[in-house]
């Protein structure tokens, strides 16, 4: 016979357990469908804080409205968008200087970089798993040249239908905007009636 | 393990901003440009992919002459060779004793400060060993080394002088003939594995693919005569093993039966190559004379004896017109090489195919002046000679230039030890730490062929004047800093204003002089309205040629057959061994010079499918004779020296021949060239004794007699062949397109 005491003792800390690997459970659960509670899945710090406000923000925002191929080249021609060589950075940071003191400093990094020829190791925010293939081009021409009024976009526009309006994020974390996992991809490509065959998307 | 299976390199957590913008540099997007290819045993055409900067992929240039956009398996070492770990990158200075292995890295500027001044100390007294080299590369060499009184040789373990030699004796000329073996009926070749490492072997597998398509005209037929089962023999109709030195004799005997029975065409004027005398001046040479001497094995392909196996070969090659005869390899390796290869030669004039398409095309002089058509032709003598010159201090400062004859030269020659002193200023220009530069002074890094300038007029052209041109097609890597080796010459005597017959400011200078005389020429493949626009052309192309600038038969056969027969001399052997010592080229190695490339070494030898070990090959029945299995190791013994390998034992060796690859045994340089068990890698160079060739004073490395032991140690042998079923093919349904023929039963 259990005394009465060391039931109630007992029955208190299960329910301590199950409600704490309950939360365990939501937050990983949470994380896998969705962004990650409490900044667990954030990026780690840029090597250089660059804000995408400042450069492809609207002019009303404070931003220079800046297209977003002017900087990701390849975005338009290839699989990958690509990021700007730091050359590229230089020919307008040779000339425009920071709004403040704390831009200055960021910007004087991208300056000693390029001067001592030394490159950037951004910290990728988006990465595509080995065994999958993903086309930015394909994406931006079904988007830009389609028949119906949503798929005749501008290519600043095709950019916010997976990653949001990256041109008010100061800062970009993954699934920031949405998970941008297989759900993401076939739900799309099941509303705009794009085959899923395994083999259109996986190697 | 979980951690490698479940985690991300960390590398790939990162997405990198490089330095400059590349503008060139759209992912995805592929060039192609045409250059030349030098890592096998003559220029090959090719063009090179490149995607991003980065050349990924070299194939053969389907417009050049000589290849016709097939390539040889050493055409991917190009690629290894520029992106290799173990590739040197910038200048060395020795730090301490010759041979110490300690090296300091220093700049450019220093480096060719100190041999500057290394040359104008010791003007008067430098020389310089390379390969074999043609186009501007050679000129600048050759004006280089003249300016500073030197001598420059150029160095092969397995020389060509001989061949060179029979050919300028038989044809009358130093350039060395086309072979038009697609347009032949017959092939009669002695020797010469033409088909996997001899001389332009790109340029006879094209011909062979033609000679063997059945779809054409015609199906020729070869006969291959060799002691050893080699990769040419292995694609004849008939291979007939014989005892190294007699294939002249057997030559000669062919043109026996041809005169006695009087099938030689009707235009060919037997009086004046016998001076006179016919059929008796070869009375000597007649089948049945001649036969119990060739070690012939008595039953071939339904022949019951020798002579009649010579006199069916005979009238086989004069009656399927046009025939070609080619000698090589170990015809021309033996004391009587020269003879040897004179008679087989002969044998073209005999059935009358010099000149004449399906025979022998002689090719034509350059089109541009001050440019050879030919390399030099040097011996193991010379090296030996230079040798004397540096212990008489003639000689105080040599310049190694892409060669590394420690290795492939035997150990008895001696220049291991003359390089071993301070009495010699050593500056190698390599690639790759070798047994040469280790005693170096000096190393300077040289650019890979896909980084270079450079020419060529290939040796043997197709026929008809050609230049090959080859660019730089990418920059060297970021970490490297190699330089054009012709290009550090020229500044080096610029510097000490010894430039006079040197008016270019780099090899880039001097090959567009080159295209402006083509372009002056107003004729052959490049088109261009102004010098600037053939330049481009040029490059695009990969080369110029004109089909219609054909070479001239200049022989001169009066008296050819007697002159001939007077070198004839039984070939002299040293070492008092049981068997013949039958070395060869490496399919893939070559004479070891690519053997810093796994591809090289992971290549598996087409007869035999070894890779990455030197092999001694037996016959089966000798090996059961003395209890020697395959993966025991061998040791090889002559008078020389004695190396051991791994026992390949094949049906289709001769009893009385050993064979050994050329290639392995490295002790210094890459891992891939050096890094072997005790007992699997061995240079055959070093047991072969100093017998030289009469007539070229060219090592005789056939003449060496060897013994076999088994050393009780066994090794795995590297080998796919019998790892897998085999099994006869042609027999099921679906595989009808595989065709065999025979020489009595094929169609015309």
């Amino acid at each position: 016979m259990i005394p009465k005491g060391n039931i109630v003792a007992a029955t208190l800390v299960g329910l301590i357990v199950a409600g704490i690997t309950g939360f365990i459970l939501l937050v990983v659960a949470i994380s896998w469908f969705s962004n990650a509670p409490f900044g667990l899945n954030d990026a780690p710090a840029q090597p250089i804080a660059f804000p995408h406000t400042a450069h492809a923000g609207t002019v009303e925002d404070g931003g220079l409205g800046m297209e977003c191929e002017f900087c990701h080249r390849n975005v338009t021609k290839g699989d990958s968008a690509t990021v700007p060589a730091l050359q590229q950075c230089w020919y307008c940071h040779q000339k425009v200087s920071g709004g403040d003191e704390a831009a200055q400093a960021e910007i004087d990094k991208l300056v000693t970089a390029y001067s001592d020829g030394v490159p950037v190791n951004w910290e990728r925010v988006h990465r595509l798993p080995d065994h999958v293939r993903f086309v930015h081009e394909a994406h931006i021409r079904h988007f830009t040249q389609g028949d119906t009024p949503e798929t005749q976009l501008e290519v600043k526009e095709v950019c916010t239908v997976c990653h949001g309006e990256v041109a008010k994020m100061e800062e970009v974390q993954p699934k920031q905007f949405q998970s941008l996992k297989m759900g993401t991809c076939l739900d799309c490509h099941r509303k705009y009636d794009v085959p899923t065959d395994c083999t259109i998307c996986h190697k | 393990m979980g951690a490698v299976a479940c985690d991300v390199f960390e590398d790939e957590l990162k997405v990198q901003s490089p330095v400059a913008l590349p503008e060139d540099l759209v992912k995805g997007k592929e060039n192609w440009y045409a250059t030349l290819c030098r890592t096998g045993p003559s220029s090959e055409g090719v063009v090179v992919r490149v995607i991003e900067g980065r050349a990924k992929k070299i194939q053969g240039n389907p417009n050049y002459p000589t290849n016709l956009g097939a390539q040889g398996v050493w055409s991917d070492l190009g690629l290894q060779q520029l992106y290799h770990p173990d590739r040197l990158s910038n200048p060395l200075r020795l730090n301490g004793e010759k041979a110490s292995g300690r090296f300091d890295s220093i700049t450019w500027g220093r480096a060719l400060d100190e041999v500057s001044k290394a040359l104008e100390s010791r003007d008067g007294a430098v020389a310089m060993i390379s390969p074999p080299m043609r186009g501007h590369s050679a000129v600048i060499a050759d004006e280089f080394i003249k300016a500073f009184g030197g001598k420059r040789i150029e160095f092969e373990s397995l020389d060509l002088k001989t061949y060179r030699s029979a050919i300028k004796n038989i044809f009358g000329q130093d350039i060395q003939p086309h072979y038009d073996i697609g347009n032949a009926e017959y092939v009669l070749s002695f020797g010469a594995d033409f088909l996997s490492t001899w001389v332009s072997p790109t340029q006879w597998q094209v011909g062979y693919g033609e000679f063997r398509d059945s779809e054409h005209s015609h199906r020729g037929i070869m006969t291959h005569v060799d002691s050893r089962f080699s990769v040419t023999a292995s694609n004849a109709d008939r291979w007939i093993p014989i005892t190294p030195g007699q294939e002249g004799k057997l030559a000669l005997s062919i043109a026996y039966v041809i005169i006695e029975e009087q099938l030689y065409p009707s235009g060919v004027d037997v009086n004046s190559l016998t001076s006179g005398q016919g059929l008796s001046s070869l009375a000597a040479y007649s089948p049945e004379n001649i036969g119990n001497q060739l070690g012939a094995p008595e039953h071939v392909l339904g022949a019951h004896s020798v002579p009649e196996l010579i006199r069916t070969v005979a009238r086989e090659f004069a009656s399927h017109r046009p025939a070609i005869a080619i000698g090589g390899g170990t015809a021309g390796a033996s004391t009587n090489g020269l003879f040897n290869l004179e008679a087989i030669y002969l044998l073209n004039h005999l059935v009358g195919s010099v000149g004449k398409e399906g025979g022998v095309i002689l090719n034509p002089e350059s089109p541009v002046k001050n440019l050879k058509a030919t390399s030099n032709a040097h011996t193991l003598s010379d090296l030996e000679e230079l040798i004397r010159d540096i212990k008489s201090s003639k000689i105080k400062m040599l310049i190694m230039n892409n060669v590394n004859p420690v290795y492939g030269s035997p150990d008895w020659i001696g220049l291991e030890a003359v390089l071993n002193s301070d009495d010699i200023y050593l500056v190698s220009i390599d690639s790759f730490m070798n047994e040469t530069n280790q005693y170096a002074d000096m190393i300077l890094p040289d650019r890979n062929f896909i980084e270079d300038w450079g020419n060529d007029v290939p040796e043997p052209a197709a026929g008809y004047q050609t230049i090959g041109i080859q660019q730089p097609i990418v920059n060297p890597l970021s970490d490297m800093d190699p330089r054009s080796s012709s290009d550090v010459l020229l500044s080096l005597a610029q510097d000490l204003g010894k430039d006079g017959n040197m008016p270019w400011k780099s090899l880039e200078d001097a090959l567009k002089g080159m295209s402006d005389e083509l372009f002056e020429l107003n004729r052959g493949s490049v088109s261009g309205s102004t010098k600037q626009e053939f330049w481009s052309n040029l490059l695009r192309q990969g080369g110029w040629w004109d089909k219609s600038a054909v070479g001239q038969d200049r022989s001169n056969i009066s008296g050819l057959i007697s002159k001939v027969i007077d070198k004839d001399k039984e070939p002299r052997l040293s070492g008092d061994g049981d068997f013949y010592l039958v070395p060869f080229l490496h399919n893939s190695l070559l004479d070891g010079r690519n053997g810093d490339m796994p591809w090289a070494q992971g290549t598996p030898d087409p007869i035999t499918s070894v890779a990455w070990q030197t092999w001694i090959e037996i016959n089966d029945k000798v090996a059961n004779e003395r209890g020697i299995r395959e993966g025991d190791v061998i040791e090889v013994k002559s008078g020389a020296s004695s190396i051991t390998g791994i026992a390949f034992v094949s049906p289709a060796q001769p009893p009385s021949v050993i064979s050994v690859p050329l290639g392995q045994g490295r002790t210094k340089g890459s891992a891939y060239a050096t890094d072997r068990l005790d007992g699997e890698s061995a240079n055959v160079l070093d047991i072969i004794e100093n017998n030289k060739i009469e007539g070229t004073e060219g090592l005789a490395w056939a003449a060496t007699t060897v013994s076999i032991t088994n050393t009780g140690e066994s090794l795995r042998i590297a080998k796919f062949e019998g790892d897998y079923e085999s099994r006869e093919v042609g027999f099921t349904e679906g595989e009808e397109l595989i065709k065999t023929t025979s020489p009595g039963d094929h169609d015309h």
